[in-house]
């Protein structure tokens, strides 16, 4: 296994064990070839590698979006691997919090309800509910934006909004796929500060892809993979189509 | 769940508005056919058994021709005792039907003699409400009254003579004359071409049948109550040579055409759920296609397939209670309309060659044929959000998430 720290530590919060995925495109496409990997709580880790070497896809798997074709993947030591959607779905909800390069937030819904969202599947009440999201705006700095809807907020808002619904219901990690990829570099650099802060003064763990050279220097640790493969950082670098 | 659905449903606010008016006129549409067809039906039945039929009649119990009596009912005065006692008879008498010939000086020609009790055929039939010259039958014995068609056919003015000839139950031919007291005018080229009215006493002497009848006419205080008094009047005429029929039974080709138009409501009310369920199948399918992603997203964030499906589900049947809601409030503001105005109908010059029936139809609300109709589109709006909301919670999250 290469990655940015390699450092030996307790039951990984995540464990990737020899995962491939294949895409059945006409011919059989190897997205990731027999990959394994371990994240640990606490950790601000960035997957880096050029586009198609299998960021997004390794990110699917961890967050249960998508399925392995062979292999399997653990959180807190419990497979995943195998459970119903539904099941899927109650244990993104309890357990994960996602950040698209796309926002995607709901475009009916304003910040708040945007935020308050994953609460509102899992239960809880209006006035908790509603309190909670708030304080999650107040932490990405747009609580005064809370009411605006996503078409009426910047493209860095709206990204932040994403950030406080991915945060809101407590999850024990956080996945971004390329959350800065459709920001400008000082906005990047804003949401960025705001991501770390959120790891370092509350724990959150962070994994997030990209491929840009100024947010992987922002990670506590950067796992390098191309073409499906972890690479080591030597090779990444001396590759054509790496990263920096 | 049913507030996001909601903001779902207004988010193509032209496209639901079309879906909406679509299901609105069309439940508007059904409403008005519904109340169209039961309002000809019910003026149909209100004329027909308000202008010579009645509610029920007891008849002899070997007639089959139910409009033409040719037997008499021997001892006519123990029903007159039962019909008495009856609850929720409005009034009811006695009447001869037969053919015959009507002379006047100039001319002769057959038609329907219908001899009734003065008195009481006003409450029963509204015939004395037709006269347009002189007077209906009251207390002269001999009078007689026609429609202006036959009046003029027999070339007759007021106050002239004209003979009665009719066949006594022996086979003997009887003739008495009358006195024109009044001239009617229905519409109905039967009625005001071809039957007599005159009073029961004189045709039971013209006929020597003493006080023997053909049938005993029944009006009812409410027509509803057909099916209870008949049963009732049969319990307690029973052991008599009598029968008890309802007006469906002698009107009987009244019921056809009403199965007849039953029949093409229904076929108009599966076109109208065929449209209405392909309108919301199209929407609810481009909202879908539209919304791929963002269904990733929500599968993403933790919510449930089923609860995917639900949404979809929800969001159809808000847009069916929309529409059902402007649909019963523009279908019932039409038939408001038309009840108050009337609607000018050509089937009336069509019937009223039997009966004497109105052009104009007053619309009359048909609150458990609406409400159903209104609840049938709301069912389909459900069942044709049942193939895309399968479809949106089959989908894969991750597939969604890379939806363009």
């Amino acid at each position: 296994m290469f990655d940015g720290d390699g450092g030996a530590r307790t039951t990984p919060l995540i464990e990737v064990r020899r995962v491939t995925k294949e895409y059945k495109t006409g011919t059989k496409v190897s997205a990731l070839s027999g990959l394994s990997l371990e994240f640990h709580s606490g950790e601000f880790t960035a997957i880096a590698g050029p586009s198609g070497s299998g960021k997004s896809t390794l990110l699917n798997l961890i967050g249960t979006l998508d399925a392995p074709t062979h292999g399997e993947i653990l959180h807190q030591g419990r497979k995943v691997t195998g459970l119903s959607a539904e099941e899927l779905a109650d244990f993104r909800l309890r357990h994960l919090g996602f950040i698209f390069q796309a926002y995607n937030l709901i475009p009916v819904l304003s910040a708040v309800e945007n935020t308050e969202y994953p609460m509102v599947l899992q239960g809880v009440p209006a006035p908790e509910r509603r309190a909670r999201a708030m304080e999650a705006l107040r932490s990405v700095g747009l609580e005064a934006l809370a009411h605006r809807r996503p078409d009426a907020l910047s493209g860095g808002q709206q990204q932040r909004v994403a950030v406080a619904r991915s945060m809101v219901h407590r999850p024990m990690v956080v996945l971004a796929d390329e959350p800065t990829a459709n920001l400008d570099s000082k906005t990047a650099a804003a949401l960025l500060d705001l991501m770390h802060g959120l790891n370092t003064e509350h724990g959150l763990t962070f994994i997030f892809s990209s491929h840009d050279p100024a947010v992987l220097s922002r990670a506590t640790r950067v796992v390098h993979i191309r073409d499906g493969r972890l690479v080591d950082p030597s090779e990444a670098h001396a590759a054509p189509d790496g990263v920096a | 769940m049913i507030r996001l659905a909601w903001r779902n449903v207004w988010r193509n606010f032209r496209r639901s508005l079309i879906t909406i008016a679509s299901m609105a006129c069309g439940l508007a549409a059904l409403m008005f056919g519904q109340s169209m067809i039961k309002s000809v039906q019910y003026q149909l039945i209100e004329k027909a058994t308000g202008s010579i039929t009645g509610h029920i009649q007891i008849q002899h119990r070997m007639i089959k021709e139910y409009k033409f009596p040719d037997r008499y009912i021997d001892d006519p005065d123990p029903v007159e005792e039962v019909l008495k006692r009856q609850p929720g008879i409005k009034a009811f008498g006695r009447r001869i039907h037969m053919t015959g010939l009507i002379s006047s000086p100039k001319t002769s020609m057959g038609a329907l003699i219908s001899a009734v009790q003065p008195d009481r055929e006003k409450n029963i039939t509204a015939m004395s409400t037709y006269i347009v010259k002189g007077t209906f039958l009251g207390k002269d014995p001999k009078a007689i009254v026609m429609g202006d068609r036959m009046v003029t056919k027999l070339d007759l003015r007021l106050g002239e003579k004209v003979v009665v000839m009719a066949q006594a139950e022996d086979g003997s031919m009887g003739a008495e004359a009358f006195r024109l007291s009044g001239v009617f005018h229905t519409g109905s080229e039967t009625f005001d071409g071809q039957i007599v009215y005159l009073p029961v006493k004189a045709m039971q002497e013209l006929l020597v049948v003493g006080n023997k009848v053909n049938h005993f006419v029944i009006a009812l205080n409410n027509i509803e109550d057909t099916d209870a008094v008949a049963q009732q009047l049969k319990e307690k005429l029973a052991g008599k040579p009598l029968q008890v029929l309802r007006w469906k039974d002698v009107d009987h080709e009244i019921v056809g055409v009403q199965r007849f138009q039953n029949a093409l409501l229904d076929i108009v009310l599966t076109v109208v759920f065929a449209i209405v369920a392909l309108g919301v199948l199209n929407t609810l399918l481009m909202s879908l296609f539209e919304r791929v992603r963002e269904f990733g997203v929500l599968m993403a964030i933790g919510a449930r397939p089923s609860w995917v499906m639900k949404l979809v589900l929800i969001e159809s049947l808000l847009l069916g209670a929309v529409g059902t809601v402007f649909g019963l409030i523009a279908g019932s503001l039409l038939i408001g309309y038309y009840g108050h105005h009337g609607l000018r109908l050509p089937l009336g010059e069509a019937l009223s060659y039997f009966i004497p029936f109105p052009d104009v139809i007053y619309m009359r609300y048909v609150w458990e044929k609406h409400l159903f109709a209104a609840g049938a589109v709301l069912v389909t709006s459900f069942l044709a959000a049942i193939t895309p909301s399968l479809r949106a919670c089959r989908l894969r999250p991750a597939e969604a998430l890379r939806h363009v």
